[in-house]
């Protein structure tokens, strides 16, 4: 990870540059709405948005703390359902809702972390993805509650208690502002002595622990974040679509699509996850447009294909490659000459 | 009543000797090349679709066809491992992971493409058939699958404990830098394993094709109960994953009749997790092997 070894000048520059830039962009996206004012056009701003926010709320896991998640779905989910009961059943206020959903999957999120991370390796994956596929056959078959494999629909009920909205503007704005408030605490936690922990761990665990971080708790806290933010997007999500079903809300194809935008744009990295949805986005809008009636399959075929191409040759994501262009050549050519090598690190 | 019992119990068994048969790929693939395959299941899917389309196209039975399927997919592993899996050897977890998740992606949407989401059933005169004893009947197609099962097993076991390949192979699990010194050829090695892996996962899906329809996304169930039965087994051993499938088989049919089907995931969730708490290592890994996944 060329970010954590000592910055050269000009990296220090863009790590300078990075947030001020990401609050431009930012800026520009929340600005964006009253320039655009067709409902399509907004649609399509809000799902760069959400992707951007959901992959942003992974990456404090997947990114910063190399937890590599395959059932952020379940989060999002519990967000997602949570303030829908709450709402239909008790009219609880979506806002009220949310933080309650949120602290649900933070809770949850922690009962993961407590039993998996004392193990290292794929255990958290694994157990992610479990908890994910458990939880969206709980749904299923809670029926009575849940409304079973149909899912729930919220009738529309526009006002800002109910945070529904005549205009799709308002949604733009306040998806805008959970994606700033996402990558402002990202930029926090990098900033902050839970960020260097972060990154002492990532580099090397057993050094991190001899440091005297607290390598499980470092890694608690990260999850319950991340957690909690992908619940709130949960929520957003559901009050704006306005209908919730397990197969999509729950899936795990949902859980690797979230992984996949990070992981495209560049994990660890405050722009990353938006890099990876303003790209992403528009590449699914297009194939879907474009084959869906007669090759279904095609994008998610695709989407594979990038993936495995970009963790093979860029495993950190088409950010460094803006960054910094040459060390992507210099991958490139030491892995041509690793090839001819023994190997090295094998057993790592 | 005690029939259904003693029903319930073969039956679990014999459904278990077929996991154990696809966890035995997992685990080896893991034990020499240290990668966890997250596309193991849609393996099995390709092998399962495999015959389906052998059979519809050559209107032979699918029992026919079983080692036709298994020597394809042997071919199947040994290209994926030289085009993707020896570049993912020894690389960063993330990069595990996600090229086979990946990987799995695109076999499962290839299959969308190429077959529909619709599900597809194969006919065996031989599958129809019933056995019957001790009052209770059971599927033909399960039992050969069951046998079948054990015999490759067997004989997997039986070939790393004798043949050059084998001893080569656990020389690697064992310790890979040592191993290439003493002019193991590592990589040769890595792709045979990983042939044979998928050999597994293929011959299973054979199997299972007579007894289960086949459809795009069955591999995301399959991945998930074989990880569970590796675990259950530990990771590497295939010991292990023979007692785990058995396991799991059992616990799946029991919970299936006692609970309701839906709930069978839950009961491998369980499972899972009391694994976790209690023994990491699972029943047969070595004390310590829990941390070799990283």
């Amino acid at each position: 990870m060329s970010t954590m070894s000592t910055p050269s000048p000009k990296e220090s520059i863009a790590r300078r540059l990075a947030p001020v830039l990401t609050l431009l962009l930012l800026a520009s996206l929340m600005a964006l709405p009253l320039v655009v004012t067709d409902t399509y056009s907004l649609h399509f701003i809000w799902k760069v948005l959400f992707w951007a926010a959901i992959a942003a709320a992974w990456n404090i896991a997947g990114g910063y703390a190399g937890l590599f998640s395959l059932g952020h779905a379940a989060f999002f989910g519990l967000g997602a359902y949570t303030s829908i009961l709450l709402y239909m059943q008790a009219g609880v206020s979506p806002w009220i809702g949310m933080i309650v959903g949120s602290l649900v999957a933070l809770c949850f999120s922690l009962a993961i972390g407590l039993l998996t991370l004392r193990l290292r390796g794929s255990f958290f994956a694994l157990a992610t993805i479990a908890f994910a596929e458990v939880l969206r056959i709980a749904v299923v078959n809670g029926r009575d509650v849940t409304g079973g494999s149909e899912g729930l629909s919220v009738s529309f009920a526009p006002g800002l208690v109910n945070m529904i909205f005549q205009d799709r503007a308002s949604y733009v704005v306040l998806m805008a502002a959970v994606l700033f408030v996402i990558g402002a605490t990202t930029l926090l936690i990098e900033r902050s002595a839970l960020g260097y922990s972060l990154a002492a761990l990532r580099e090397d665990e057993d050094a991190a622990e001899a440091l005297g971080i607290d390598t499980i708790r470092v890694k608690l806290i990260a999850i319950a974040i991340s957690a909690f933010l992908s619940a709130v997007t949960g929520t957003l999500y559901a009050f704006y679509i306005l209908l919730i079903e397990p197969t999509t809300v729950l899936g795990i194809g949902f859980s690797v699509e979230i992984a996949l935008i990070a992981i495209i744009g560049g994990m660890g990295t405050v722009l990353g996850p938006l890099l990876g949805a303003i790209l992403i986005v528009p590449l699914s809008e297009y194939l879907r447009a474009e084959f869906a009636a007669s090759l279904q399959g095609l994008y998610l075929l695709i989407y594979g294909t990038i993936l495995i191409v970009m963790v093979v040759f860029l495993p950190n994501g088409l950010i460094s490659a803006i960054r910094d262009p040459r060390s992507v050549l210099r991958r490139v050519r030491r892995r041509k000459s690793a090839s001819s090598r023994p190997e090295e690190k094998a057993d790592a | 009543m005690t029939a259904i019992y003693i029903q319930l119990v073969v039956s679990g068994l014999l459904l278990g000797g077929i996991y154990a048969l696809v966890s035995v790929g997992l685990t080896m693939i893991f034990g020499v090349s240290r990668i966890k395959n997250f596309a193991h299941g849609d393996l099995v899917m390709v092998g399962m679709y495999l015959t389906y389309a052998l059979t519809t196209w050559t209107q032979l039975d699918p029992y026919l066809l079983v080692p036709v399927v298994t020597v394809a997919l042997f071919g199947f592993g040994l290209l994926l491992s030289f085009a993707l899996i020896r570049r993912i050897q020894g690389a960063p977890q993330v990069a595990q992971i996600f090229a086979t998740v990946g990987l799995g992606l695109v076999l499962q949407n290839a299959a969308l493409m190429i077959f529909g989401a619709d599900f597809r059933t194969t006919n065996s005169e031989i599958a129809g058939n019933v056995l019957r004893f001790w009052g209770i009947s059971l599927p033909l197609s399960l039992f050969i699958a069951f046998v079948v099962s054990m015999a490759v097993i067997a004989c997997l076991t039986v070939f790393l404990r004798t043949s050059m390949v084998g001893k080569a192979m656990r020389a690697i699990a064992q310790d890979r830098r040592a191993a290439s010194l003493m002019s193991i050829d590592v990589k040769f090695i890595d792709m045979l394993t990983f042939g044979l892996g998928t050999a597994c996962a293929g011959l299973a899906g054979a199997l299972l094709v007579p007894l289960y329809p086949v459809y795009p996304t069955i591999g995301a169930n399959l991945v998930l109960i074989s990880f569970v039965v590796v675990i259950l087994g530990g990771l590497g051993s295939i010991e292990g994953a023979l007692i785990g499938g058995l396991a799991i088989g059992l616990i799946e049919t029991l919970s299936g009749f006692f609970i309701g089907s839906e709930m069978r995931q839950m009961a491998y969730f369980l499972v899972f997790i009391a694994v976790l708490l209690f023994r990491p290592a699972g029943l047969f890994g070595q004390r310590g092997s829990e941390t070799l996944g990283s």
